[in-house]
């Protein structure tokens, strides 16, 4: 898997004039997305904030109704006609698109980051050649010929693996990773920064599954790429993603490098989901199972949203939503388990259930991860720092530089 | 060991009404699906429209005396020949001296009977060859859409001239079956020829696709025979599409019996708006600029026919299946 | 784009979390209850065969003429015993939801034979005989939301097999899919039964489903990807329903399934088909670990894990060229040699028979002839139909080196 330090850097194309050459690529702090419904209003997207640095590859993973997609479509605000933005920013470059005009997204849209959708035969043109649909971003967004246009789209399909003469073909001709590659090279048209997948591997056979997961690989090494990869197989995400944002019920459960997060995961839905997935490499065959149901958005729960589903769920779970914690590999929970100065207090009050012991072991068992405090220690290591990774007190570097694997 | 135990007096019922013991009840009513059904269409202009304005035709052809009084006939005619509209005849008189109004509002009985009897008999063997047909499949399907499709381009009109004449030959034009005169049967039977064909095709297709869906696959698993899963299964899916047919159907209905009255194959003793234009024409009402003569049914018919159709639409948009319940 | 947020229909209750009786046990293998080796045979498949015509235009339905085969099950030989659960996977195109559609009796086949508890099945086109087979082999679905019919309730969902095959009273009836709606923790069952399928969950669908096909207290349940359609943490849920039910009632499954990783936890025995033939099967430790099949092996190593592999160390892959082909186009010899990495010259002319490689275990690859041989990792295939690793290098003679 290639790692985000190999990635040669973005492309070469000039940077929108208001752009700040100095921001992360990406930066969302705090949105809320809601959805108007007859039968109320809900949020699907509850005060999601991360951040997606030049080449590198972010997996946001969460079941069904989790608000993955929807935090997705928001960034290049492709809601369905009932959800809105109601707060919070997306800024790329620097620039925050959230306040910005249908016509100025524009600029943006396609250009900078683009989308690879879920089932691929529902987002092409049935009754257009592909190659026809792949020129038509080209033609349109960047003003160039019919014939530059083409000759583009063509070399986009040569790059993903589509002989160059299928380019006349229709979409049904084609098999299904073809499609999904067409996809692919549509998203490439324009050269984005940002290419966003929903789901792009889901409805395919794994063999197909393993191929377009290679070709986003070589993209990313040879064209500079950065990549959101939006799905619920979290096995995916470990093969592909340098970091891992879980969803739960709109809000972000953890997030962090995918070899801290994945072997010494904090949050207990983390816990749990990872141990639901099948491990055909790993000697036991067990899945865990995760009783109950996500809540109904309309009205959650007050406090945790997982609080119904959680085994360690304290009084302080039900009542007071857990505030975000950083810690020092990088990984960020909002958990009571991990509480911070202020809410310490009230988690110690109400009693923690079991040790927490964290990290997993190649043969299933759990051990205490170094550096994580088993509860109830007042915790030295889970203080909450600003987005650029700093703590000025503890000295430490910026969360920017030394992103080691492990 | 499986997700357990709830009380079952605390559990919420169905649609979140207060628990309690539930009894042997699995079927309960479908009044909520159709009070979201109205919900739904009221909130359409047009649709609305169109039936308010079916909806004040459907009284005045219930109770055409509580508006009007009787029919008024030659002999009970109360006003000189063809009197432009005024205070006593607000819509004029015929040249027989017979009110407009009373004459047009009695039409609408008329015309909507036999709208509807036309739409019923259309719809009852449209759906059934359009059900059967598409289900089936195989021989028996290519044999049916054969005869549909020979049916589909016979011209509606020539036909109908053709047949009526011939049918009223056969029974008789003087006879009555089950107390609707022969004329009325044969314009009844001559709108349902022509018309079943494009019913029984929209259904067949529709069918088609409910054939492929996994419950009716689930069906045949079990062990259900066609004649019950057609019922069970492919029915109450294309009743949607059955009720937007009919809709339309009766607009059609109520044009064509207005056509075939106005070129002479009506019933004169059973006047439609169609047998008043028929009888406006031959008075002449055209040449002596009595427009009250032919005006009235005429817009009537317009109103009609396009109420019919907007609500035709509406429905048609409303209860058209999107996508299979998935939530 | 995608369809407005409308919500989760409203969750059953939920069991206190911190009542340990109350949260379900993991899913385990192979603690969980294992068949008996003398278990006897409940349904047998020899050499099936499913093929479709392709019919032409108007002319060639008139003349009967067809253009050509869809060979979707191109005879294959299949087991399982009474209490095992077998998977069968494979991709798309490869023929398993055929196979189980032919043992449902929802697709006739053309060729081979279906025995099911010693007796021939394979022409059972009568009714009182067939209403007898349906009885004792169900089928569940894969997509819950299909399934059910909008327009009726679970109740009637549930009750519907026996109302026509006319089993029972109407109180009998009630009390039997009162039984199995509770037997698949759909409690209370009175309860569920009134609803319409649009107010549950995709996880309390598909246990109606699991109820529908309960309530005819079947031996033999077929299970066609039952649990691809639902989110990960209902899955295990589904999946325990399904072992606990084998466990409490001595059910059979024939679990369809393109998931290794799912067949890897649940069953006894793993099928793997391509394009219509058995390329291995096996007990699934075996099949897993040391697959004798390039294909088989390919799957595995491609088979996504949610470990990620340490910074430095790349999981070897076998990625392959190209995707299934069509089942109208069936590669001559073995139907595999297009994209395998390990073909030699016999894989182009004669198709291998299911080789013994020991204990159960068997492969259909000319290199398993002499018995079982480690399959050398081939990592990324740049071109189809071989790489440099020629048969010679993992000690195969051939006739003439390529």
């Amino acid at each position: 898997m290639t790692t985000a330090a190999e990635i040669r850097g973005r492309r070469q194309w000039p940077l929108p004039k208001q752009a700040n050459p100095a921001a992360p690529l990406l930066e969302v702090e705090d949105l809320s997305v809601r959805f108007a419904m007859r039968q109320g209003s809900v949020k699907a997207v509850d005060g999601v904030s991360f951040r997606l640095d030049d080449g590198e590859a972010l997996g946001i993973a969460g079941e069904s109704g989790c608000g993955k997609t929807t935090t997705a479509l928001s960034l290049v605000r492709l809601l369905p006609a009932n959800g809105r933005i109601r707060g919070g920013s997306v800024r790329l470059f620097g620039i925050d698109l959230v306040p910005k005009s249908e016509r100025q997204l524009a600029r943006y849209r396609w250009r900078e980051i683009s989308m690879v959708f879920q089932g691929a035969m529902n987002a092409l043109n049935p009754v257009q050649r592909v190659g026809d649909q792949i020129a038509e971003p080209i033609e349109v967004r960047l003003g160039q010929s019919r014939d530059a246009s083409h000759k583009r789209a063509r070399e986009l399909l040569d790059l993903v693996g589509i002989p160059k003469q299928r380019s006349a073909a229709y979409p049904h001709e084609l098999s299904g990773g073809m499609r999904q590659r067409a996809m692919i090279a549509m998203a490439l048209a324009c050269d984005p920064a940002i290419v966003i997948g929903d789901e792009p591997t889901t409805a395919l056979d794994v063999m197909v599954q393993a191929q377009i997961l290679q070709l986003l690989e070589r993209l990313r090494r040879e064209l500079g790429l950065s990549l959101i990869l939006i799905t619920h197989d979290l096995s995916v995400i470990a093969e592909t993603c340098d970091r891992v944002m879980i969803m739960y019920a709109g809000k972000v459960a953890e997030e962090g490098p995918v070899t801290r997060l994945f072997t010494a995961p904090r949050h207990p839905y983390t816990r749990k989901l990872l141990s639901s997935f099948p491990n055909i490499h790993a000697d036991r065959r067990t899945l865990d199972v995760i009783p109950g149901a996500p809540p109904d958005l309309r009205n959650p729960p007050p406090g945790c949203r997982f609080a119904p589903r959680c085994s360690f769920a304290m009084d302080v779970c039900r009542e007071v939503v857990p505030p975000e914690v950083r810690f020092s590999d990088g990984v960020r929970v909002a958990c009571h388990l991990f509480p911070t100065p202020d809410t310490a207090p009230l988690v110690v009050a109400s009693g923690p259930t079991a040790p927490l012991t964290v990290g997993r072991r190649a043969d299933g068992a759990h051990e205490a991860a170094p550096g994580i405090p088993d509860v109830p220690t007042p915790p030295p290591a889970g203080r909450p720092r600003g987005l650029d990774g700093a703590d000025p007190e503890d000295g430490q570097r910026p969360l920017d530089e030394g992103r080691s694997a492990s | 060991m499986t997700i357990v135990t709830t009380d079952p007096a605390r559990s919420p019922g169905p649609r979140g009404e207060p628990g309690g013991p539930r009894g042997t009840a699995i079927r309960p009513s479908r009044l909520r699906g159709l009070r979201e059904t109205v919900g739904r269409f009221i909130a359409r202009t047009d649709g609305l429209a169109g039936a308010v304005i079916l909806a004040v035709f459907t009284v005045l052809a219930l109770m055409p005396e509580l508006f009007v009084g009787p029919l008024e006939t030659v002999v009970s005619a109360t006003g000189a020949s063809l009197e432009p509209p005024s205070a006593a005849h607000l819509l004029g008189t015929d040249e027989l001296g017979r009110d407009m109004l009373n004459l047009t509002v009695h039409g609408a009985r008329i015309s909507m009977t036999i709208g509807l009897l036309a739409t019923i008999i259309t719809i009852a063997v449209g759906a059934v060859v359009g059900i059967v047909a598409g289900y089936i499949g195989g021989k028996l399907d290519i044999g049916l859409m054969r005869v549909t499709d020979f049916f589909l381009v016979l011209p509606t009109f020539v036909l109908a001239i053709i047949l009526a004449p011939i049918l009223l030959d056969i029974i008789g034009a003087e006879a009555e079956i089950l107390g609707i005169r022969a004329t009325l049967l044969v314009i009844v039977v001559v709108i349902g020829l022509t018309s079943w064909a494009t019913t029984s095709r929209v259904i067949r297709s529709q069918v088609l696709s409910v054939k492929e869906r996994m419950f009716v696959d689930r069906a045949r698993v079990i062990g259900t025979g066609g004649a019950r899963t057609m019922r069970r299964h492919i029915l109450p899916n294309v009743v949607n599409l059955i009720v937007a047919q009919a809709v339309l159907t009766f607009a059609v209905a109520v044009f064509t019996e207005t056509t075939l009255a106005f070129i002479g194959l009506g019933d004169p003793f059973a006047p439609s708006w169609g047998q008043i234009l028929s009888a406006a024409q031959a008075a002449g009402a055209p040449g002596l600029r009595a427009w009250w003569y032919i005006a009235p049914p005429a817009v009537c018919v317009v109103l009609v026919v396009l109420a019919f159709t907007l609500v035709g639409n509406a429905l048609d948009d409303i209860l058209n299946p999107k996508s299979g319940g998935r939530r | 784009m995608s369809e407005p947020y409308d919500g989760l229909a409203a969750p059953p209750p939920m069991p206190r979390p911190d009542d340990p009786a109350a949260v379900p046990a993991p899913v385990s293998h192979p603690a969980e209850w294992s068949v008996a080796a003398d278990a006897p045979e409940l349904l047998r498949l020899d050499n099936l065969e499913v093929h479709f015509p392709i019919r032409g235009g108007l002319l060639d339905t008139l003349t009967g003429r067809a253009k050509g085969v869809v060979r979707a099950v191109d005879g294959i030989d299949l087991t399982i015993r009474r209490g095992e659960i077998l998977a069968l996977v494979g991709e798309s195109g490869s023929g398993k939801t055929t196979t189980g559609r032919v043992v449902v009796k929802l697709t006739k086949q053309t060729g081979g034979r279906v025995t099911v508890d010693g007796k021939d099945v394979s022409s059972l086109w009568g009714t009182r005989s067939l209403r007898d087979y349906r009885r004792r082999v169900q089928l569940i679905f894969q997509d819950p939301y299909e399934t059910l019919n909008p327009k009726h309730t679970i109740g009637e969902f549930v009750m519907e097999p026996l109302i026509v095959n006319r089993i029972g009273s109407k109180h009998e009836r009630l009390e039997r899919a009162m039984a199995a709606l509770d037997a698949a923790g759909l409690r209370p069952a009175a309860d569920y039964a009134a609803r319409y399928p649009h107010e549950l969950s995709g996880g309390q669908r598909q246990r109606v489903v699991i109820a529908g096909a309960l309530v005819m207290d079947p031996e033999l349940v077929v299970a066609d990807e039952p649990v691809s359609m639902l989110d990960v943490s209902i899955r295990t849920e589904l999946l325990r329903l399904m072992l606990d039910l084998r466990r409490e009632r001595g059910l059979t499954y024939l679990f369809i399934t393109h998931d290794l990783s799912i067949a890897w936890v649940l069953a006894d025995r793993i099928a793997v088909m391509y394009l219509g033939k058995i390329m291995e099967i096996g007990p699934a430790e075996q099949v897993i670990r040391t697959p004798r099949n390039p294909y088989t092996q390919a799957l595995v190593s491609v088979s996504p894990s949610p470990d990620p592999p340490a910074a430095g160390e790349r999981a070897s892959r076998t990625i392959l060229v190209g995707e299934t082909p069509d089942a109208a186009h069936v590669p001559s010899g073995c139907r595999f040699h297009p994209r395998c990495p390990l073909a030699f010259d016999r894989c182009t002319v004669d198709e291998p028979p299911l080789f013994d490689v020991g204990d159960g275990h068997k492969a259909a690859c000319w290199l398993a002839e002499a018995g079982p041989l480690n399959l050398p990792v081939i990592e990324a295939v740049e071109a189809a139909g071989g790489s440099e690793v020629a048969a010679a290098d993992i000690g195969v003679a051939t006739e003439a080196a390529s």
